[in-house]
């Protein structure tokens, strides 16, 4: 993303990345930590980034293409930090976010959050980049790419929220 | 396929409160099933009120929320004279956002976040009033303890974790004087912190991280540490061995962890010194009617050993007028009676009588710190451990 200032970034296989559910949390995990030391409030601020990421995370473990290379990488711009994930998809892997995108832009997603939360059955399958875009106020662009690849970037600026 | 199993979960049938602590990521609901039979279990032998304390819940993703949002669910359709109190912290910072919600849907779930009430009392200390107290006594307390720090094993190039830092100023001195590699400095007062990080930015010290957190349960990842400063700070707490068990945790095998304390009653100045020892007995006694325990000095061996440590050393050291310029320690005693004398006594309800005479005794310890042939002291004990490997 323009003028950002690339921070960690940490690639991939898919399949090995998709082999283990603690991947997610480990990897947020350690990712919210390393960016987070220079912030006002360095353990809260890698808590809250933390728990965003491992969402993004989580949603791109379960819904990604079959091959190829995974990255995820942190940015900086300013008191934002920009959360990338690059990943191959397929076309049900892309019709997944592509329908995601479209309910990014519905009005009122704090109450589609809210309802996805509290649903009986089956969780929405869109619940985590849900949250994140409602509850952590990230902006969030799902863009397809060349050679049946995906970008899914997600812009937080939680430096104010965590001081 | 692993199962991360690191969270903790307990039921204090006495509280009516299932605590969950740590981090709750699972893939599937059929993870959840251990804790949601305990949370279950729970509910069922409660009346009136149950507490759902998430404060130290530090990582929580949706299967888990709903898991357990659902059972919450089910209680509440099933048992509407049950109240539940879902009980966060801003600590974590994401908590109370996340279950507000719930309260909004359910009417007999309530969402509260208690930041407040982690330890009696210490609203006199926490708040903006006390930093002149606080920047006095390190000035007064630095000169001791720089000698003192790396005869107890503070070398440079450590990572060094100061634990209920106040104002920062300690970890500031340690940062220029002793280099360490790096400091972390935790606090539960957002002003402390916020003085602290300012005063950092002014010198340009970026190599001390202020984090907001509890003292007594941190978000800090285990054997982390060198070496874990806590100076002034178990006197004050109601139950210190939960510091200290969190210090024992952070500190890395082999590392120490470094505590000061007072006796208070053992404050003294001469002339005058008996008014000034009746009211320093007092000061104790007034203490330990907010729950703490500023006698705790001496007691240091015997706090350290019981949480697990081993090679134990334990120094004291009297801060005195003689200690540079008198008038810094006649600024401390000041300052004192105006947080002992002035809030404390009053909130307790004394009478003007004894407050009188509780203020004579901090006049007369200045009187003696100025006299040119007085002296006036105030004890310190700095005892420190090791964690064994």
């Amino acid at each position: 993303m323009r003028g950002t200032k690339p921070l960690v970034e940490i690639s991939m296989g898919i399949e090995a990345f998709a082999s283990e559910w603690l991947h997610c949390d480990r990897i947020s995990s350690y990712l919210a930590r390393m960016v987070s030391h220079n912030r006002t409030d360095s353990l809260l601020y890698a808590n809250l980034l933390s728990s965003a990421l491992n969402e993004l995370l989580e949603t791109a473990f379960a819904h990604h293409g079959p091959e190829g290379n995974f990255s995820c990488r942190v940015s900086r711009l300013g008191d934002s930090d920009v959360i990338e994930l690059d990943l191959p998809c397929d076309d049900m892997t892309l019709a997944f976010y592509r329908d995601a995108a479209q309910r990014l832009t519905q009005p009122d997603l704090a109450g589609i959050y809210h309802s996805a939360l509290f649903s009986p059955g089956k969780p929405d399958p869109h619940l985590g980049l849900l949250e994140v875009a409602v509850d952590y106020r990230a902006r969030i662009a799902i863009v397809a790419e060349k050679g049946n690849r995906l970008k899914l970037a997600a812009e937080l600026t939680l430096e104010g929220a965590a001081a | 396929m692993s199962i991360d199993r690191s969270y903790q979960a307990s039921f204090n049938e006495n509280n009516q409160e299932f605590v969950i602590a740590g981090k709750l990521r699972p893939q599937s609901e059929d993870e959840m099933r251990p804790l949601a039979e305990a949370l279950t279990n729970s509910l069922a032998q409660v009346r009136g009120t149950f507490y759902l304390n998430v404060k130290r819940l530090a990582r929580l993703n949706n299967v888990a929320f709903r898991a357990i949002t659902n059972l919450v669910s089910q209680v509440c359709d099933t048992r509407p004279e049950l109240k539940i109190e879902v009980v966060t912290s801003s600590v974590m910072g994401w908590s109370t956002r996340k279950f507000l919600p719930l309260a909004e849907r359910l009417p007999n779930v309530t969402v509260n976040e208690y930041d407040n009430d982690f330890y009696p009392g210490q609203s006199f200390l926490e708040e903006g009033g006390f930093i002149p107290i606080l920047r006095n006594q390190t000035k007064l307390t630095w000169r001791h303890e720089r000698h003192l720090l790396p005869r107890h094993g503070l070398k440079p190039g450590m990572t060094v974790a100061d634990i209920c830092c106040g104002i920062g100023d300690f970890a500031v001195l340690v940062q220029k004087e002793l280099k360490p590699s790096h400091i972390l400095a935790l606090d539960h007062s957002r002003t402390s912190l916020d003085y602290a990080r300012k005063v950092a930015a002014e010198f340009g010290i970026t190599d001390i991280e202020y984090v907001y957190g509890d003292a007594s349960e941190m978000v800090i990842e285990d054997n982390q540490f060198d070496f874990v400063t806590c100076r002034h700070s178990l006197q004050i707490f109601d139950r210190p061995e939960l510091i200290l068990k969190e210090l024992y945790r952070i500190c890395k095998p082999g590392g120490r962890v470094y505590i000061t304390n007072e006796k208070n009653s053992h404050c003294l100045g001469e002339p005058r010194g008996e008014s000034i020892q009746w009211t320093y007995t007092e000061v104790a006694k007034l203490f330990a009617d907010f729950k703490m325990d500023v006698e705790l000095g001496p007691k240091s061996r015997r706090y350290l050993a019981d949480a697990g440590f081993e090679d134990i050393l334990v120094d004291s050291f009297m801060v005195t007028n003689g200690d540079g310029d008198p008038q810094d320690f006649a600024n401390m005693i000041q300052a004192w009676e105006n947080v002992f004398a002035g809030e404390m006594a009053r909130d307790r309800g004394d009478s003007p009588e004894f407050i009188a005479r509780f203020r004579q005794g901090f006049q007369d310890q200045i009187y003696a710190a100025l006299h040119p042939k007085g002296y006036a002291g105030w004890p310190i004990w700095a005892a420190s451990a090791r964690k064994p490997t």
